[in-house]
């Protein structure tokens, strides 16, 4: 009896190992959009009443991608529903946009319908000052639980920003270019390589990251090569194709695929340890000016159609199991990716801003 | 005559209240904020100490820094702005009228526009005059545009015009007979220009540098362009980046803020006690007539001494800006060149181009019309009334030359986002803005004007029976009309060209041109960027045309 007892543990426990992949899609055939029956429109399912948001005539985009992404991504949304206008957006990098959407709603003034984030630090934040609505898109269904927040409705996914090192094949060749993320460390790369800035999150995703696998020493050590800290993925790139930097120590994948596809001299490497992933997540605004037409914008952006812009056009990896990986780019199954335990990594986020800032020249 | 004093007086109250507000506001914020240790983010602060200055002078990297880059700055922009002002005021080089009206182009080009193209002209390894440099065996980069020096230098071109208008300024009203004796007296020109010349106007040229130190102290553009990609931070570039991070610092922002400000107070009394001072020795109740010096072969030289600086300061800057800007991606290096004309297709297309040169445009127009019309008001109480007050008034309506405009701007963010009124994110915070950091401006302007009216002709108008208000409209602004329209084109352009203020200030319905071409610089890269500048500087300039036309031909409509 006893044998047959443990015999049922083990086989319940390897029933719940098999099924624990697939846990992640029960939960998510599970999950109630906001509303019981959505309405199809353009294409896709949404909740939003579609009269009203055309009556509130525009939507309002705070994001951190790169600008002529959101406006050829605003565009298409446009084109879709011509009577809302995508003109007014506000593009900055993560921590900028938040202190900046922080200002305008502590003076009272509610500019934003739509916020894009890259950090869970700032969405953290802003779900605890009840920034965001939340909404259920009939989209949801597609996200698995790691890719939304806890509820679901705050926030969710539209890409994994994945980031590995890159270098100007004119000027450093494959033999001798970066394998590992230790590899930066050597003396040869001193005042040449590029990160990003601290109102980055995928910058902070690394940061902590590599803090944990090699412990604070290895920014020490960093701090001596004198890297620079850039404000955007696009400035990192130009620099590295100008030869003013060897190394990206923190390239964005998706830039590389675009930068590469334009016909680029540069090369990208995923360290033997792993690529550093964070994600680029958004949600509807409270108090925003425009709440029907946010509803459906996300809606289109967590869409299929949506998200193979988002893949095709701007080399980004989406969370959607049944979008296509970007022109060029791996499929996620096949990239070892070190994402952070996002509850530590909020805890150390000031910490990182601290440390980076001082790591970069401005102290 | 009780009851129009008494409008007088309170419209006079008004106005002393409504500008004191305006300057005083934001600094009453900024101070409150440096000195709170408690939660940087709360407001208001539950914590009061100095905390804060004591780490910024415990390391003193960027405060250093600042002072580095503004003197490099200020010594270049002297030596540039003493040589032009005397081959323009004081010889019979060539063209001089037309030399003279070119020496504006750097201003208008602005030090954001012109540090994005020396950025593409003088990077390390990627500058096109560098390459030219490798390519005749350089090892070494000849120029590097991101050291203190290429910072200091590019401040120097598109900020030091100020240095250019001062000294002129004295040059022209010296006696040329002091010159002539010393020719006479057997010395050479050059030996007369540093013997004689430059001691005469010695306390201007000491003004302009200690007036241009201050400007540099405050700078913003050329060193968040240049400086941030490289480590080097000066005062507003830190605070600019403490602010717009989460979470944002803002007492140790504010605290630089005030140190800056406190620096440029004492930098600005001083020039006030060396302008009060001294005295124009030179300018005389004699009548003289000015006569330009006779330099002979040498007048070539001195030309090409002028077409020098202007190339430097405009044409190759603008040459640059067109070469990145028809690249599809930045590249100096033949065998990566793609061309395109994709760069001019996309910067139609975004949000900076579209709506910011329009928010600009209309920003610049509401703040020369409204700025007009207050800053006329206020010169007239300055120096055509006799309300008491007055003293005072000038003195709150020339503080803003001693504040940091992006300290400034910081102070309007800490002071607006706590208030009710929900106007941060506004055209009409800019437009406050705008309206107290160039009060200076507009005033200088006008009263320049004012000084030179005669009073009985005012007088005349009130003996005869007008009230104050219809005085003013009928007899002092028309005769006023040269400086008021003076003021509105400086305004204009002053409000156009913007950077420091607006950058904290903008928002999604509030994009201006200055900050967007920061923004896109940041997120979109230097071949989209230049082709947005390029678009940017010819539409502004096309826009100054045709109001300058419009004016001409105002005056000459009333003028028949």
């Amino acid at each position: 009896m006893r044998l047959t007892t443990a015999t049922s543990t083990v086989v319940l426990i390897l029933l719940m190992l098999v099924a624990a992949p697939d846990r992640g899609a029960a939960e998510t055939a599970a999950i109630q959009s906001s509303c019981p029956t959505p309405t199809e429109v353009k294409g896709f399912l949404t909740c939003a009443d579609v009269d009203k948001a055309e009556a509130e005539g525009a939507v309002v985009y705070y994001g951190p991608d790169i600008e002529r992404q959101i406006v050829a991504f605003l565009q298409k949304f446009n084109a879709l529903f011509p009577k809302i206008d995508t003109k007014q957006y506000l593009r900055e990098q993560t921590g900028r946009l938040y202190a900046k959407l922080n200002a305008e709603r502590q003076a009272g003034t509610y500019l934003a319908d739509v916020l894009a984030l890259s950090d869970l630090a700032p969405a953290f934040d802003f779900i605890k000052k009840d920034g965001y609505v939340p909404y259920v898109s009939p989209q949801m269904a597609a996200y698995e639980p790691r890719f939304r927040s806890d509820p679901p409705g705050y926030y969710t996914w539209y890409t994994m920003v994945l980031a590995g090192i890159a270098y100007n094949t004119d000027v450093v060749s494959e033999a001798e270019a970066p394998k590992s993320w230790k590899d930066l460390l050597d003396p040869k790369w001193r005042g040449s390589i590029n990160f990003k800035d601290s109102a980055s999150g995928l910058q902070g995703a690394q940061w902590f990251m590599l803090r944990k696998l090699y412990g604070d020493q290895f920014w020490k050590d960093m701090a001596k090569q004198q890297p620079r800290a850039l404000p955007s993925t696009v400035q990192q790139y130009e620099r590295l194709i100008n030869r003013e930097d060897k190394i990206i120590g923190l390239a964005q994948y998706s830039t590389f695929l675009e930068f590469k596809a334009k016909g680029a001299p540069i090369a990208f490497v995923v360290p033997t340890e792993g690529l550093v992933g964070t994600a680029q997540f958004v949600g509807v605004v409270s108090k925003g000016p425009h709440p029907e037409a946010a509803k459906l914008f996300l809606d289109w952006f967590l869409s299929p159609l949506g998200q193979e812009i988002m893949s095709r056009e701007f080399y980004h990896h989406s969370p959607r199991p049944d979008v296509a990986p970007p022109p060029g780019g791996k499929p996620i199954s096949e990239l070892n990716i070190l994402f952070p335990d996002w509850n530590e990594y909020i805890k150390a986020h000031t910490q990182y801003v601290r440390a980076w800032n001082a790591l970069s020249g401005l102290r | 005559m009780g009851a129009r004093l008494h409008m007088q007086t309170v419209i006079t109250a008004g106005v002393i209240l409504v500008c004191a507000g305006l300057v005083l506001y934001p600094l009453f914020f900024l101070g409150q904020v440096a000195l709170n240790t408690g939660d940087p983010t709360a407001w208001p602060p539950d914590q009061y100490g100095l905390d804060n200055f004591d780490g910024l002078f415990h390391s003193p990297g960027i405060l250093l820094n600042t002072l580095h880059v503004s003197a490099l700055a200020t010594a270049m922009a002297i030596v540039i702005g003493f040589t032009m002002a005397w081959i323009l005021a004081r010889t019979d080089v060539p063209w001089r009228g037309t030399l003279e009206s070119l020496m504006s182009l750097p201003y208008y080009v602005t030090p954001l526009v012109g540090a994005l193209a020396w950025s593409a002209l003088a990077a390390p390894n990627s500058g096109f005059l560098n390459q030219v440099w490798y390519a005749v065996g350089g090892v070494q980069p000849l120029f590097n545009i991101n050291s203190p020096l290429g910072i200091a230098w590019v401040m120097a071109l598109f900020e030091g015009s100020v240095a250019f208008v001062m000294i002129s300024a004295a040059m022209k009203s010296m006696d040329p007979a002091l010159e002539e004796s010393s020719q006479v007296l057997g010395a050479g020109k050059f030996e007369t220009m540093l013997r004689v010349t430059l001691p005469l106007v010695a306390p201007a040229v000491l003004g302009a540098t200690i007036f241009v130190f201050a400007e540099m102290l405050g700078s913003f553009s050329a060193a968040a362009i240049l400086g941030m990609p490289e480590r080097f931070y000066v005062v507003t570039t830190a605070i600019w980046t403490l602010v717009i991070r989460f979470p944002p610092d803002f007492p140790l922002a504010a605290a630089m803020g005030i140190s800056l400000f406190g620096v440029m107070l004492a930098m600005m009394y001083l020039y006030g006690r060396i302008m009060r001072a001294t005295t124009y020795v030179t300018i005389t109740g004699k009548a003289f007539r000015p006569r330009l010096m006779q330099m002979g072969w040498t007048r070539w030289l001195l030309f090409a001494v002028c077409v020098a600086y202007l190339v430097v300061a405009v044409f190759l800057p603008m040459l640059a800006l067109l070469y990145v800007s028809l690249l599809k991606f930045a590249t100096i290096f033949p065998k990566d060149i793609i061309w395109t004309l994709e760069n001019y297709q996309t910067a139609l297309n975004l949000g900076p181009v579209r709506s910011a040169l329009g928010t600009s445009l209309l920003l610049g127009l509401l703040t020369a019309t409204v700025g007009v019309l207050l800053m006329g008001l206020l010169s007239w109480i300055i120096y055509r009334s006799r309300t008491p007050g007055r003293g005072f008034l000038e003195y709150i309506v020339m503080f803003p030359q001693s504040v940091p405009r992006l300290v400034f701007g910081l102070g309007l963010l800490l002071g607006w986002v706590v208030m009710p009124i929900p106007v941060y994110g506004t055209i009409w915070l800019l437009l406050l803005a705008y309206l107290t950091v160039f009060m200076p401006l507009g005033v200088r302007t006008v009263s320049g004007v004012m000084v030179q009216l005669d009073k009985s002709v005012e007088e005349c108008a009130r003996v005869c029976g007008a009230s104050w208000l219809y005085q003013l409209r009928t007899v002092t602004m028309p005769l006023l009309r040269p400086g008021l329209s003076a003021a509105w084109v400086l305004l204009f352009i002053a409000s156009v060209r913007e950077v420091g203020t607006s950058v904290l200030l903008v928002g999604p319905r509030t994009k201006v041109i200055g900050p967007a071409i920061i923004s896109s610089w940041e997120s979109s890269g230097l071949q989209l960027t230049a082709a947005m500048a390029l678009i940017q500087v010819t539409i502004v300039f096309a826009a100054l045309l045709v109001l300058l036309r419009v004016a001409g031909r105002m005056a000459r409509i009333e003028g028949e």
